[in-house]
């Protein structure tokens, strides 16, 4: 056994190593001390389309004909003369080396992605080497910035309502919380305005649920609109009911915006045969403010605003009314 | 066992600003910005005097940048920042927003590749001045809490004594602060100290 595999050993793996840098998928270049090319494989030739025998015996800056980056040669000449070995990530060097993809129509375009190492290799005590690994970090590039693009979708996705596009409950439990404990903490007022659509089951029967879930994004974005301060949102709270969180605003502001926001739905004039109190869409609106000193909490002060939505149906509909703390 | 001396401490807190300011020089120009790095003082632990606070502050999550040296002396080298701060440098440079639980794998070489070029920097001058030769692993990269870290350097085997560097690292308006620490086994100290015995007496 041992004498077998000390005969591959002397025999066979002297021919074969060389045949392996060939085969390995990854580009190799060995220098030596000077900075010569001693070592180029088959990746390397391909790649750069510089054949073996064109690169043998250059010095490594000279044997690209085209750019190769200042890092690269600093990179290098550190790793001769430290003996430390170093690495080029991809992402603050993209491409060191002009190197470009198999294969493909514009092949001197675009260089491949990068990612490099440089490691010292003393062969003895005189004969120090240089081995530059190059990998082709393109797959990994592009795989990460679909992740990353998913993933920034889905954090949007995670707080958007899909039908109307406004924030949705989980968004308002979060915001809302934070934003009532900054009012409490900075002494400022917050107020709620809960919204609901009047009429609205009778709007489905009489037009069918596709009108009536187009009716909900019409509103939807006219509460949007017609919302001032980047710090106002407007939330699906459920079915036909909207909820809009006003921070640092007073019962009277309150009262102000949540008027402004029953009139726009008024003047979209969408015909609503079956509605009782007009023949278009509407909306009550039931606004409560939470002031600074205030005993409620914030599940108390929803609860308020919920009553004054209530209350407002109760006075007809198409109107604000308001919750006392 | 041999130890450092207050002289010694002086003279290696020299050689690592020598040091520093080839990695600054370095990080400068793949910044394309001033970069300062600076070494203000050396700390020398044994590790069974150390715990989570006696290096930070509080169970922060570091960044390590972790190399193993070999030569005259062999040490453990290991570079931490506390986590969002070197990531905040990172993301300037690279332009992204992930967290800490999602830095992508090629951010993670950035760090890699900053942590490796400080390394390399200190460390060659060091082989420079005190005239010795040392061979390096590539740089490793990995986040955990100050207090694994800190587990792991107490259980580095032999490696019972721990020299750590402050750091302060500014890039444009970023300031970071990190540690280099060195894990060092009793008789690679004493061939430490016998190299700064010798470098102390050539410049004196």
């Amino acid at each position: 056994m041992n004498t077998l595999s000390s005969s591959i050993e002397e025999t066979i793996l002297p021919g074969l190593e060389r045949k392996i840098w060939d085969a390995i998928n990854l580009g190799l270049i060995l220098i030596d001390a000077n900075a010569r090319v001693v070592l180029w494989n088959t990746w390397m030739a391909k790649h750069s389309g510089i054949p073996v025998e064109a690169a043998m015996g250059h010095s490594i800056e000279s044997v690209f004909p085209d750019g190769v980056s200042a890092s690269f040669k600093v990179a290098v000449r550190n790793v001769l003369s430290r003996k430390l070995p170093a690495m080029l990530s991809n992402a603050l060097h993209h491409s060191p080396l002009p190197l470009y993809p198999l294969n493909t129509s514009h092949r001197r375009q675009e260089r491949i992605q990068q990612s490099i190492t440089i490691t010292p290799i003393a062969a003895d005590a005189q004969h120090g080497f240089c081995l530059i690994q190059v990998t082709d970090a393109s797959v990994s590039v592009k795989r990460e910035s679909m992740l990353k693009s998913t993933s920034e979708k889905l954090s949007i996705e995670t707080v958007t309502d899909g039908l109307t596009g406004v924030f949705n409950r989980r968004f308002f439990d979060k915001r809302y919380k934070s934003e009532f404990e900054r009012a409490q903490r900075q002494h400022k007022p917050i107020s709620l305005a809960m919204i609901d659509v009047d009429f609205f089951k009778a709007y489905n029967d009489t037009y069918g649920h596709p009108a009536g879930d187009n009716v909900l994004i019409i509103i939807a974005n006219s509460l949007k609109t017609q919302l001032n301060r980047s710090s106002d949102v407007v939330v699906r709270y459920g079915g036909e009911e909207f909820v809009v969180i006003l921070p640092d605003c007073s019962v009277e502001g309150a009262k102000l915006v949540a008027e402004k926001l029953r009139l726009a739905v008024v003047e979209l004039n969408i015909p609503h045969e079956k509605s009782k109190i007009e023949n278009h869409v509407t909306i009550s609106i039931g606004v409560a403010s939470y002031l600074s000193g205030a005993t409620c909490n914030a599940k108390g002060l929803l609860e308020i605003a919920d009553m004054a939505l209530y209350n407002a149906k109760n006075s007809g509909r198409n109107c604000v009314r308001q919750g006392s703390v | 066992m041999r130890s450092l001396s207050e002289l010694h401490l002086d003279a290696l807190t020299e050689v690592f600003n020598v040091g520093a300011g080839r990695a600054a020089s370095s990080l400068s120009e793949i910044v394309a910005d001033e970069v300062k790095l600076s070494v203000p003082r050396i700390q020398f632990y044994q590790s069974s005097e150390i715990d989570a606070n006696s290096l930070f502050f509080d169970n922060s999550m570091l960044g390590a940048v972790k190399q193993q040296f070999n030569g005259p002396f062999d040490a453990t080298a290991m570079l931490l920042f506390t986590e969002d701060r070197a990531l905040e440098i990172v993301r300037d440079m690279v332009g992204s927003q992930l967290s800490i639980e999602e830095l992508a794998e090629f951010e993670q070489e950035a760090m890699c590749e900053l942590g490796n070029i400080i390394l390399n920097a200190c460390l060659s001058v060091m082989a420079d001045m005190l005239g010795l030769t040392l061979t390096s692993s590539l740089p490793d990269y990995f986040v955990d809490s100050s207090l694994a870290i800190t587990r792991q350097i107490i259980d580095e085997g032999d490696r019972s004594l721990i020299l750590a560097l402050h750091i302060d690292l500014n890039i444009e308006s970023r300031h970071s602060h990190g540690y280099l620490v060195f894990l060092l086994s009793s008789s690679s100290l004493s061939e430490l100290v016998a190299h700064i015995d010798g470098f102390l007496s050539g410049i004196g």
